[in-house]
């Protein structure tokens, strides 16, 4: 029930970033460098006319293509097929690689891929999302920021957020970029590349954060609240209140992430909206480590989620 | 499946996670069931965790009941007959009213 690193599920990588962010650029070079290893590749093109797997094809295990709709809504059952054709290649042959790397389309919220592959009875079985890399392109990336819902919701879902074009925008650019990624997402780690090539993002000027305008239904901005949890919260009356709280207000937790004491061991707790990765039990070292579970979203006051838990755990 | 209630419990659901042995599991479960009494009685309804199947049964007092696989279904089978979810954070939880 817990997924541990020995289990035998795939592991899956979404890499996702808006239209010409450098997607294929990036995954071709890390591709080059070995660093997904020998992994079979998904491209999702919003397109009809598929190019991107003509560049990927030489490093890869495998490339599939899944051309005209995007993975996250009209294309979602293509990508749950070729997602359970390559489970099923792996269940006969387990010799074949157990890493895949999706390549979303520009237009995918990497989101509603993950609750894709939550709900599919089979692919819950078979695949575990390791990471969700996502770029942003720092020469567009404030009007991109400025006017599209869609590449904020990017990079909330995101684990890891690579700058690129770094070497081509102009530094103050990349410094506002760089300091308003943090605010939008504080969990995600943030580094920089250029041709797929990662370069330092340090010596960059001072900037100012984007002023970033409310559009259409997050009209409050998301706000991140750290709650340490006491010993006296128990993880039964803690998972109680936390499915309740994702089932009702899952919609504004953009991402909920943090360490939870079980009696199995301590739990490492994720979820991006209301989709909830399989926790993963940490080695007992990281037991004496404080209950800590942050959480990002809009729409409630710090004070208000602190106080509910106090309610839910006070018998 | 379970012969007893033909559930077969869905596998990963991750409030299930966190409790290996089965002693835990029956221990998480009294505990969870003594949380969900406090939070669902003021809605009408009650909830019980009977030892031998796995899940939760849901009854509301008119005496409807539903067998739900984990929490997740328990307050989906909740918001349904309330008509809107029970919030966690709505003002009688946080103590604001």
């Amino acid at each position: 029930m817990t997924a541990t690193p020995k289990d035998n599920r795939m592991r899956l990588t979404i890499l996702g970033g808006y239209l010409g962010s450098g997607k294929t650029t990036w995954l071709r070079h890390q591709l080059f460098a070995g660093e997904f290893g020998r992994a079979h590749i998904l491209v999702n093109e919003a397109a009809e006319t598929p190019v991107d797997d003509t560049l990927l094809t030489a490093q890869a295990a495998g490339v599939t293509m899944l051309a005209g709709g995007c993975a996250c809504c009209t294309g979602k059952d293509a990508l749950v097929a070729a997602l359970r054709a390559i489970c099923d290649a792996r269940s006969k042959d387990q010799t074949v690689t157990d890493r895949i790397v999706l390549e979303t389309s520009g237009l995918a919220d990497p989101a509603a891929i993950l609750t894709a592959i939550r709900q599919d009875p089979v692919l819950v079985h078979h695949i575990i999302v390791s990471e969700i890399i996502v770029l942003v392109d720092t020469l567009h990336a404030a009007d991109q920021l400025r006017t599209e819902h869609l590449s904020r919701a990017q990079i909330e879902a995101a684990d890891r957020v690579i700058l690129t074009k770094v070497g081509t925008a102009p530094p103050l650019q990349i410094a506002a970029v760089a300091a308003t990624v943090p605010q939008m997402n504080p969990l995600a780690s943030v580094s920089g590349a250029d041709m797929g090539v990662s370069m330092p993002l340090d010596n960059l000027p001072d900037a100012a954060p984007l002023d970033l305008p409310p559009l259409g239904r997050d009209l409050t901005p998301i706000t991140p609240t750290r709650i340490d949890i006491g010993p006296e919260v128990d993880w039964a009356s803690f998972s109680v209140w936390l499915s309740a709280l994702l089932y009702a207000r899952g919609d504004d937790l953009v991402r909920v992430k943090g360490v939870m004491e079980t009696p199995a061991g301590p739990l490492l707790l994720q979820a991006v909206r209301k989709s909830v990765q399989p926790p993963e039990l940490l080695p007992p070292e990281a037991a004496n480590r404080q209950n800590q579970i942050v959480f990002i979203g809009r729409g409630y006051s710090s004070a208000a989620l602190r106080a509910s838990l106090v309610y839910f755990t006070r018998l | 499946m379970c012969s007893a209630c033909g559930f077969p419990t869905r596998p990963g659901h991750w409030t299930d996670a966190g409790a290996d042995t089965a002693g835990d599991r029956i221990r998480l479960k009294l505990s969870r069931a003594r949380v969900l009494a406090k939070i669902l009685t003021p809605y009408g309804f009650t909830a019980h965790a009977p030892g031998q199947v796995p899940g939760f049964t849901l009854s509301s007092f008119t005496g409807k009941t539903v067998i739900v696989p984990d929490l997740e279904a328990l307050w989906d089978a909740a918001a349904q007959q309330i008509g809107a979810p029970i919030d966690p954070l709505d003002p009688r939880f946080t103590g604001d009213a």
